[in-house]
């Protein structure tokens, strides 16, 4: 039976391995690597897929929100089952690349990835996808990456435009030092803003995968260095040389081959490199040790607001975690429109606001954009069941 | 010496002996004028009259050998004694009519100045060119409020005589100090107390090398595929005078993406084929 079940698969990569520069040791070498996608919306879910398919040995996919009616028109992994069960995305998306490709191991992580989160999702991969939605988690990624010298592949996708590059240590330079770090910039364009085609996000996530593909099969040298802009609608896609490291960027400088570094800087701006690579270091230790603390937005202790734009919704999460099951009772009772799974509790608020409670003390109030408002809602309703109870009681 | 152009100085520098002890003076400012200074100061505001008098002979006989102009701190007895090619003044030193009086019509005067009022003053009373500062807090003047580099920008603006910011200023704060407007520095500390004047000099040069090559009237450039013309001097100004400065944005001039921290180091040349594009967040 088993010998059966390997033969009927024998011919699963041939296509590929059929492909000069893959072939046999390409294909070999895929199975052995690790890749993590992180965010499993419409880039990822396309990303995803075309890993899986191809026979990367472990795909781990990080994804901190739940499948809804408006993703399916994109997110190739998605059926409206998913949307009616409110399924997070990484365990709708895993549910489909296992049946895809049962040889492989598929890694669910319902998660926001964030600096606290950053370094169990990042542990033993040999690249990232981003499949993200924002600058500042890229960031984060791209900073991650490069502190374990593992390349970052940047994909964006808005209307029916998108951008790629394969950031790599020592080669490249970070996405901070090419599109800065200033927090207040106005949002960039993104699917909420711009909307989006299903078609640009499967043409920006191909120059993503294939990137992928060339360096876990071992073809490094044939790696893209190039930003790429394409606009699909207008038709017009553009390549761009991505510049070297930046000596002195605490990030990517430092690691910079001689070669590549073409900059001419003064004396006084060429800082000593036994510095960057101390700062870089140091950085590394407290992203590795989780400690990398972004500081709240707001006074309540341990507690982190993030107003996802454009989606009309805000991120809290609490420095605990919830019991689902109980908490159902507890809304229950009070009578208010519930729906669950095993990951995560939706629950529709009388004026109107829904909040999705997730175990690892993450809620995602929908149906509003501001901070401190979404706080509140928290603090009024996810205060202690007890307590609830007892209020509860008290008023009937 | 006015005939000459003498005011095509970007690096002024002024001694300070307490600075580089066990090292000649003379040593130490020959190093700078081999690191390309273009004006000396001669400034000793406790050594003895005899003291400044044979330093500032030794110094007029070397400013001289580099083909320097040679300026006196004050004593405007001894600039005519050595025959310097002027002197220097502060706000509560001799006033400036006397000491144009005393020097005449051909030698150079410099003012400090430390607001715009003041710098507007030595303007109309006629001085050469006005000391802008302290641009931060000084060792060389303890106990002066620094100006900031909001002043440097107000001088760059209203004064039209040669203007000097100085105060505090050393190769670390010195873009920003050019990027207010200032396009002539003065460093005290930062290069006679160095090991090697010399080359904190150069240093000082090429960075303000950086911005005084900028055209200064418009060019006509290529932006994202259309003729454009802009007074913009690099690519950070270019942004802004597109009002795009609030956007994530992503910049390629000649098919190379200029980093972020170096846009405001890439200079805007003319015909420059530029691309500006809002970065693409969506995922």
């Amino acid at each position: 039976m088993h010998e059966q079940t390997e033969d009927i698969w024998a011919d699963r990569y041939d296509r590929q391995i059929r492909f000069a520069p893959i072939g046999a040791k390409g294909q070999a070498r895929l199975a052995n690597m690790r890749a993590l996608i992180v965010g499993c919306g419409a880039l990822g879910a396309s990303l995803a897929q075309h890993l899986t398919r191809a026979g990367v040995g472990k795909v781990r996919i990080a994804d901190r929100d739940f499948v809804e009616p408006s993703n399916l028109q994109r997110q190739m992994l998605f059926h409206e089952a998913d949307a009616l069960a409110v399924l997070p995305k990484a365990v709708a998306a895993a549910e489909k690349l296992r049946a895809i490709n049962g040889s492989i191991e598929i890694e669910a992580l319902v998660t926001d990835v964030n600096s606290m989160t950053i370094t169990a999702a990042m542990e033993n991969v040999d690249l990232v996808l981003d499949g993200t939605d924002n600058a500042a988690t890229r960031l984060l990624l791209s900073e991650a990456c490069f502190a374990r010298n593992i390349p970052f592949i940047y994909g964006g996708v808005a209307g029916a435009e998108g951008m790629s590059a394969m950031l790599i240590p020592g080669q490249t330079a970070c996405l901070r030092c090419l599109i800065g770090d200033e927090a207040s910039v106005e949002e960039e364009l993104n699917c909420d803003t711009a909307g989006v085609l299903s078609a640009a996000v499967d043409f920006i996530a191909s120059l993503q995968a294939v990137e992928a593909i060339k360096w876990l099969s071992g073809n490094r040298n044939a790696v893209r260095k190039s930003w790429v802009v394409a606009d699909l609608w207008r038709f017009s896609v553009r390549e761009f040389t991505l510049p070297g490291c930046t000596p002195g960027c605490h990030i990517c400088g430092g690691l910079a081959d001689e070669n590549i570094v073409q900059l001419n800087l003064p004396r006084s701006e060429s800082i000593a490199r036994s510095d960057v690579l101390a700062h870089r270091e140091e950085r590394k230790h407290r992203l590795q040790a989780g400690t990398d603390e972004t500081p709240p937005a707001h006074a309540w202790s341990q507690t982190l607001a993030v107003a996802l734009c454009g989606r009309d919704s805000v991120q809290v999460t609490l420095p605990r975690t919830f019991q689902l099951e109980q908490w159902q009772v507890v809304f229950e009772r009070l009578g208010y429109e519930i729906k669950a799974n095993r990951y995560l509790l939706k629950i529709g608020l009388p004026d109107g606001e829904r909040l999705v409670l997730f175990p690892d003390g993450r809620v995602l109030v929908q149906g509003i954009i501001d901070a401190d408002k979404a706080l509140r809602i928290c603090v009024r309703y996810l205060t202690d069941p007890l307590e609830m109870q007892a209020e509860e009681e008290a008023r009937t | 010496m006015k005939e000459r152009a003498w005011s095509d100085f970007e690096l002024y520098v002024i001694t300070a002996s307490t600075h580089h002890p066990g090292r000649e003076l003379v040593d130490v400012m020959e190093q700078t004028l081999i690191g390309g200074a273009g004006m000396l100061q001669l400034r000793n505001k406790t050594g003895s009259r005899e003291d400044v008098l044979r330093e500032a002979a030794a110094l007029r006989k070397l400013t001289r050998a580099y083909n320097v102009p040679f300026i006196v701190n004050d004593y405007v007895d001894i600039a005519i004694q050595v025959e310097a090619d002027g002197v220097h003044i502060g706000q509560d030193d001799i006033p400036f009519e006397e000491a144009r009086r005393l020097l005449g019509p051909d030698k150079l005067i410099g003012v400090s100045t430390h607001s715009l009022e003041q710098a507007l003053k030595a303007e109309r009373d006629g001085a050469d060119y006005i000391g802008v500062g302290p641009v931060y807090p000084t060792n060389t003047k303890p106990g002066k409020a620094a100006v900031t580099t909001a002043y440097v920008t107000e001088a760059a603006a209203q004064i039209h005589i040669p203007f000097v910011a100085i105060g505090g200023i050393t190769l670390d704060n010195a873009d920003s100090v050019l990027e207010a407007g200032a396009r002539r520095l003065c460093a005290v500390s930062a290069i006679v107390g160095s090991e090697d004047p010399a080359a904190v000099c150069r240093s000082f040069l090429n960075k303000i090398g950086q911005y005084s090559g900028y055209a200064p009237q418009s060019v006509t450039i290529m932006l994202n595929g259309e003729q454009r013309n802009t007074s913009a001097r690099n690519l950070e100004e270019l942004v802004r005078e597109l009002g795009q400065s609030h956007k994530r944005m992503v910049a390629e001039l000649d098919g190379v993406i200029v980093s972020r921290g170096m846009w405001r180091n890439t200079v805007i040349q003319p015909r420059a084929d530029i691309e500006l594009i809002q970065f693409v967040g969506g995922g």
